[in-house]
């Protein structure tokens, strides 16, 4: 692989290679920047939503006007973003097409550049792809719809399955939770709604890939999904945008239900350009005995804030949270995760690996928290942090809230640079300084690299490796 | 408080409104659901904070920092990010007088 190394110190906007931008001639909608009633009722009528819907994201708005900007964080990089300086609803098409060859050939050439038909052919179960604020193209195979199987974007799970989405829908995470999730609720288009009946096992993923492709957009997708008792599924998710001069926003919300035994992997690979402010909101509940897992791998954007959470609600229920964070020149990755422990005998493992370079930075930030009554409660945290220069920086905050004396808390941090004697061993294995170097990092996301499935493995070694060039010298 | 103090009157609360209240050291909100008076101790249980500038909306009433919602009738906890339920105390109503039972 080493001849698709490039000199060290290249600049780095030239290898994402999901840079492009397409015309927006075409487009059906877009709304003007800025946001107002007017704007929500627009979104609401054009997508011929049902009363409480249009309530609800009136509702939202009030509350995103009135809550304040989060007080912690990277409040220098929060203060750029401008809201009236935003398109907040951009509709590139007419509908949804069932069949690949019905989408518009512009936006099928992106998709076809970032290679989702081909993966649907290869292993998925079902492909939903949302081009800026709506789903353009998606599929479900047949027999997991014989089996009842629900997969569809949120529009038009509200159409078609108005009672299952009224009853679950901002459950998880009310509008009220934070700034950005009540401008979500205000504003959410798109996004993906899965329900998986009693005892249905989805053996293959399904998929929903996401592109912002126009400049200055907001994009607000919402995912719910429900996994009906002893039901089984896994749920993959990827992200891009164009390279643009000033920046955009993607701020979705995502709510998991695990019933009873039932079990839910969510993995999601993002990779923004470097001026994508990512601020999302991501919650899971798990009943008795049931399993979430999030699998959450961050590279680019400008400033990514995220904690996925699960709420371990039912006996013996387990929560398992897996992430990796890259952050380069003029990047924060302030990442981390969420558990709280509501019942007995739950188990959660957090697993959280960090690498910064050319001067970026990452954060740690989780909470674990034990209720009263949550005997026999089991946690651990490991967080490991790479730190490549003298440029970049790492910090870890981890907070503990433990309310019972009968649980088992086990935390474990580490920052490192990387070591000198390894550089010089796998050097002096005919290595180049490029090469170690990415093959050390490589060796540090391995955890993370081998729960993915083949074709995203290979992408995301790919992606760090481009990466980690410009580290060296 | 059998025979105590009453500890506001019930024109002092209207339908749909709330009244933050203090019974014998303990922040108590009294919430008006329709014309019946329902008492909750005024905590959040997520995050221990009081819940007197949050939205009553019929029988719920919902926390203004995160948005947790509880059931002032019965004390549940409606959505996250609460997980557990409020306490709730039995109200009694005499001569226009709101009386709470700790």
């Amino acid at each position: 692989m080493a001849t698709e190394l490039k000199t060290p110190g290249a600049d780095l906007s030239e290898d994402y290679r999901h840079g492009f931008h397409d015309s927006e001639e075409s487009y059906v909608f877009k709304s003007a920047k800025g946001l107002n009633r007017e704007i929500v009722e627009r979104i609401s009528s054009m997508k011929s939503e049902p009363e409480w819907m249009l309530a609800f994201r009136l509702k939202a708005l009030e509350l995103f006007r009135a809550k304040p900007m989060p007080a912690w964080g990277d409040l220098a990089a929060l203060s750029e973003i401008d809201f009236d300086d935003i398109h907040y609803f951009v509709k590139s098409t007419e509908g949804t097409e069932k069949s690949w060859d019905d989408v518009p050939d512009d936006i099928k050439r992106t998709f076809d550049r970032l290679g989702i038909p081909e993966a649907e052919r290869k292993f998925l179960s079902g492909v939903s792809a949302q081009y800026e604020s709506e789903v353009v193209y998606h599929s479900i195979r047949e027999d997991l719809e014989k089996d009842g199987v629900l997969f569809c974007d949120m529009d038009t799970a509200l159409r078609e399955h108005p009672e299952i989405v009224k009853k679950y829908f901002a459950t998880i995470i009310p509008p009220g939770d934070n700034k950005f999730a009540a401008l979500n609720s205000a504003v959410w288009s798109g996004g993906s709604f899965v329900y998986v009946p009693p005892g249905v096992e989805v053996k293959t993923p399904l998929q929903a890939y996401f592109r912002i492709n126009t400049e200055n957009m907001g994009q607000f997708e919402r995912t719910l999904i429900i996994a009906d008792k002893g039901s089984k599924v896994h749920y993959i998710e990827g992200c891009t945008a164009p390279q643009f001069s000033t920046s955009s926003l993607h701020s979705a919300v995502v709510e998991l239900i695990a019933m009873e035994g039932a079990s839910i992997r969510y993995t999601t690979i993002q990779n923004w350009y470097r001026n994508i402010f990512n601020l999302v909101t991501k919650r899971a509940v798990a009943y008795k005995n049931a399993t979430v897992e999030w699998v959450d791998g961050n590279i680019g954007s400008r400033l990514t804030m995220k904690y996925p959470a699960i709420y371990l609600m039912g006996e013996g229920a387990r929560g398992e949270i897996l992430s990796a964070a890259f952050s380069g020149e003029g990047q924060h990755q302030d990442a981390g995760a969420k558990v709280i422990h509501a019942a007995p005998n739950t188990t959660s493992v957090v697993t959280n690996k960090s690498v910064s370079a050319h001067g970026g930075k990452t954060t740690y930030r989780g909470l674990v928290e034990i209720y009263p009554g949550a005997i026999g409660a089991k946690t651990r945290v490991k967080c490991d942090a790479l730190i490549m220069d003298e440029k970049s920086a790492s910090d870890t905050k981890p907070t503990m809230k433990i309310h019972e004396q009968q649980s088992t808390v086990e935390h474990e941090a580490s920052v490192s640079k990387i070591g000198e004697e390894q550089m010089f061993y796998a050097m002096s294995r005919g290595l180049s300084e490029a090469d170690a170097t990415a093959m050390i990092v490589n060796g540090f996301f391995d955890f993370f690299v081998k729960e993915l499935p083949m074709e995203y493995a290979v992408e995301l070694n790919r992606l760090i490796k481009m990466e980690m060039e410009g580290a060296v010298g | 408080m059998a025979d105590g103090q009453a500890v506001a009157k019930m024109n002092e609360v209207a339908p749909g409104t709330t009244r933050r209240v203090v019974v014998d050291g303990v922040e108590v909100l009294l919430c008006n659901v329709e014309g019946r008076i329902y008492a909750v101790e005024d905590v959040c249980t997520h995050d221990g904070a009081p819940l007197d500038q949050g939205e009553l909306d019929g029988k719920c009433i919902v926390c203004p920092r995160h948005g947790a919602t509880f059931d002032v009738t019965t004390g549940a906890a409606l959505t996250l990010p609460a997980v557990l339920p409020v306490t709730t105390y039995p109200v009694r109503i005499e001569d226009d007088g709101i009386y709470v039972d700790l």
